[in-house]
């Protein structure tokens, strides 16, 4: 066997058989594998301390199809409810707010940071298919859709999965899409508007005067490489990018417009702008130290409203007895606000066309700890409970706070907590 | 600006499959676990990703086409 | 079927593809050896089910009773036929799954009934893997060719059955189907498994001498009693596909060490065809061996 460099004969040979034993590895698990449905029936309680509390109960099913073919079901039922801030600061006096058409109102105690009570419900659905295109390649299909009071989403995605380096090496091609529409309660608002000027409509219908229904159009795409690095590791790098047009802006929420004294004049409906472009670089690795495994994740994120957001993540868990495991969660983000974002406006500066005093904008850090334990039912079913408690935290006492602004905390610290039930089962 | 260190990042982690040695297939126990999948519980990971995108600024990274709410 | 309880480790045993098969597991419990052997067992059946050429009711024997039809093979035996295409490639002819109707006029059985010149070019139009159409999934063999998996069918079993049994468990086992072994990993107190050589001039009595293996493959490509003398010369039981006799100078057995039983067999079995040039080959490719001439 005469070739230029000798070794590599068996170089191309490992290569080769490498190539027949790791897809070999493939086709094993369908054949074997018994357990044709996974079902993961959860519910999840979130509750913002003094503001928004939800309910989901979530159902999951996974069907497999074929050797390495799967449909993906999921149903969604929200529950929320409480309040939310709209915006506006706290001042001396209590506040009152309408909707934009000036059909309802609502009021805040003086000294309390304003917020709007809602209720809603909301119902997702979501199906994909998850196959083989040949023997190096996966394609998945998705179609989501949902539904709630003042909104509603179709949508749909495809992802192509390709795998090189027998197998060691995957490259990721995902593009998505959907269509929003929006009916705002009580009207949709004339961007930075001011609220004194909003007038009680005639008709008195919700959502048709001024602009009523508005839709929103979101592409996605996503380019990503997943490798693996040793028998333990494995890493992940993705960039992603989105671009989102139409209605962006939030109807409920307000900018509160003050004089030099701090004092609190109007109210001017918030704008934002119309497209925003977002991007994000993804790292994230799995290590695997012999029975426990570790998961960290990095995002940096930045978008065209001036926001940059770093964001670390890190699971790790931690093996008790044979199935049953304890993991702790700690996540740490942060961001720096939108270009637009302000926390009030003075009523003797020229009118901006985009502002928002929407916190979750604004410089804000987030904080989770959380804990979750999981434990065996069966051979292979799982019952698992977690606990989360989020923090979010900004500047409540700028240094540009003017007159009686600077008594109030204009950025509340929000502590949340999450308790989530699953059980996942195996048949 | 952002390119240079983008660029960096994916030199090496090209030059890291060249040059580490290729993990044998009977060497993949440990990664076929499902404890070891990058998403290894599809619904947590779907609800944190809901609570971040409608409680913060930033959203996304791992995927595309979750689907879209009213809470943001 | 049986299993026994040895020093540490459990050894169960059962016959496939014509050899003694052992699975050595350093586990704890016997029911977890026994599910182990079974696993192990049930794998090598379904594959030697699944490539015999003694069945009738196979994909081997679908392809080679094709007479010139197209046949599509689903993913595993694509899988084969791509290595076996690869190996083809990398011996430069040597190694060819289509040579095997030469056993129809070579018969290796110690006797000294060499076939005639003309009964073995008679079988050469039908040996060469070039004259197969293989395009993934669909293979094409003239009317009067046939694949023979045999060369690779054992080591591709002991790979596979490594896979599975660990995936199945983290104990260090030993996989051996007649000479072809695979171990995952060192024993518990640190030590090699040490497994002995047979020595193909005096089988069942003396041993040529014992490795020590940790985690990979060992594979023999040997006569032991599969050889013709005749007038003082040895006919070893590798055929050169393009001659359609035996590799001159082949050695009596080549032993291997790599990564993986295919790897280690195929080495084996190419250092084979290079007949005089055996040990070079061996060399060349910087791998532990064992060469008995």
């Amino acid at each position: 066997m005469q070739l230029n460099d000798k070794a590599s004969i068996r170089r191309a040979l490992a290569a080769a058989t490498c190539t027949l034993l790791g897809s070999a590895s493939q086709t094993s698990h369908a054949e074997g594998s018994d357990e044709k449905w996974r079902v993961d029936t959860s519910v999840l309680y979130y509750s913002e301390q003094d503001r928004v509390t939800v309910v989901e109960p979530v159902v999951f099913l996974r069907k497999t199809t074929g050797e390495d073919s799967f449909v993906n079901f999921r149903l969604i039922y929200d529950t929320m409810s409480g309040a939310s801030a709209n915006g506006a600061t706290p001042t001396n006096k209590p506040q009152t707010f309408t909707s934009a058409s000036g059909t309802s109102t609502y009021t805040t105690p003086a000294g309390k940071t304003p917020l709007h009570d809602f209720s809603d419900q909301r119902v997702a659905v979501a199906v994909e298919w998850d196959k083989p295109v040949d023997h190096l390649s996966r394609a998945i299909y998705g179609i989501n859709a949902s539904t709630e009071n003042d909104y509603r989403s179709i949508g749909l995605s495809a992802t192509r999965l390709r795998d090189f380096n027998d197998k060691l090496t995957t490259l990721t091609l995902g593009i998505a899409g959907s269509y929003d529409s929006v009916m705002p309660i009580g009207g949709a608002p004339i961007p930075m508007q001011l609220m004194s000027a909003a007038v009680p409509s005639p008709a008195g219908g919700e959502g048709d005067e001024g602009e009523g229904g508005k839709t929103k159009l979101v592409a996605d795409a996503i380019v990503g490489i997943t490798q693996v690095l040793t028998r333990r590791a494995l890493t992940q790098f993705n960039y992603s990018i989105g671009y989102s047009s139409g209605y962006l802006t939030d109807p409920y929420k307000v900018v509160s417009v003050i004089d030099a004294t701090g004092a609190t004049l109007d109210y001017r409906f918030e704008s934002r702008p119309d497209i925003r472009l977002r991007q994000s670089l993804y790292w994230k690795t799995a290590y695997h130290f012999d029975h426990d495994v570790m998961h960290f994740a990095y995002r940096y994120y930045w978008d065209d409203w001036g926001i940059h957001a770093h964001t670390a993540d890190l699971h790790y868990r931690m093996e008790l007895w044979k199935g049953a495991y304890l993991q702790p969660h700690l996540r740490y983000s942060t961001q720096t606000a939108a270009n637009f974002y302000t926390y009030s406006l003075l009523n003797t500066s020229p009118v901006p066309t985009y502002a928002s005093a929407d916190y979750r904008l604004g410089d804000l850090t987030t904080t989770t700890y959380g804990l979750k334990l999981g434990i065996p039912v069966g051979r292979t079913s799982e019952l698992n409970l977690r606990v989360e408690s989020i923090t979010q935290s900004g500047n409540g006492y700028p240094a540009d706070a003017i007159g009686i602004q600077k008594n109030y905390d204009l950025f509340p610290t929000i502590n949340t907590t999450v308790v989530q039930i699953t059980y996942t089962g195996r048949f | 600006m952002l390119a240079r260190p983008l660029f960096i990042l994916l030199t090496l982690l090209t030059l890291s499959a060249c040059t580490l040695a290729p993990v044998q297939p009977w060497d993949r126990d440990l990664l076929a676990e499902e404890k070891m999948q990058l998403i290894p519980d599809p619904v947590e990971n779907f609800i944190d990703e809901h609570i971040y995108f409608s409680k913060e600024g930033a959203s996304g990274g791992q995927g595309v086409g979750g689907g879209g709410c009213g809470c943001n | 079927m049986t299993l026994l309880r040895r020093a540490g480790y459990w050894e169960g045993t059962f016959e496939a593809m014509a050899s003694p098969c052992s699975v050595l597991a350093e586990v704890a419990s016997a029911a977890e050896a026994r599910r182990l052997l079974d696993l192990a067992r049930v794998e090598a059946l379904r594959i030697e089910a699944k490539f015999s050429r003694y069945r009738q009711d196979n994909i081997l024997h679908r392809i080679n009773s094709s007479g010139g039809q197209p046949i599509e093979v689903d993913d595993e035996t694509a899988q084969l036929l791509d290595y076996a295409a690869h190996c083809h490639t990398l011996s430069q002819g040597r190694f060819d799954i289509t040579s095997g109707i030469l056993r129809r006029v070579w018969r290796f059985d110690g006797s000294d009934r060499v076939p005639s010149a003309d009964a073995v070019a008679a079988l050469l139009p039908w040996i060469g893997w070039d004259k197969v159409t293989w395009r993934r999934p669909h293979i094409t063999l003239p009317a009067g060719m046939e694949i023979d998996l045999g060369g690779i069918g054992k080591e591709y079993a002991v790979d596979r059955c490594a896979l599975l049994l660990a995936a199945e468990t983290r104990a260090s086992l030993l996989i051996n189907f007649g000479g072809d072994l695979f171990s995952t990993g060192a024993r518990a107190d640190g030590h090699s498994w040490r497994v002995g050589l047979d020595d193909p001039s005096a089988t069942g009595s003396a041993s040529a001498g014992e490795i020590e293996i940790r985690r990979g493959a060992v594979a023999t490509s040997g006569d032991a009693r599969r050889y013709l003398l005749k007038d003082g010369i040895r006919y070893v039981h590798i055929l050169d596909p393009h001659t359609g006799w035996p590799v001159p100078g082949a050695p009596h057995s080549v032993t291997v060490v790599a990564g993986s039983c295919l790897e280690a067999g195929m080495l084996a079995t190419f250092a084979m065809l290079m007949g005089h040039d055996a040990e070079k080959f061996l060399l060349d490719q910087h791998v532990t061996h064992h060469v008995i001439r």
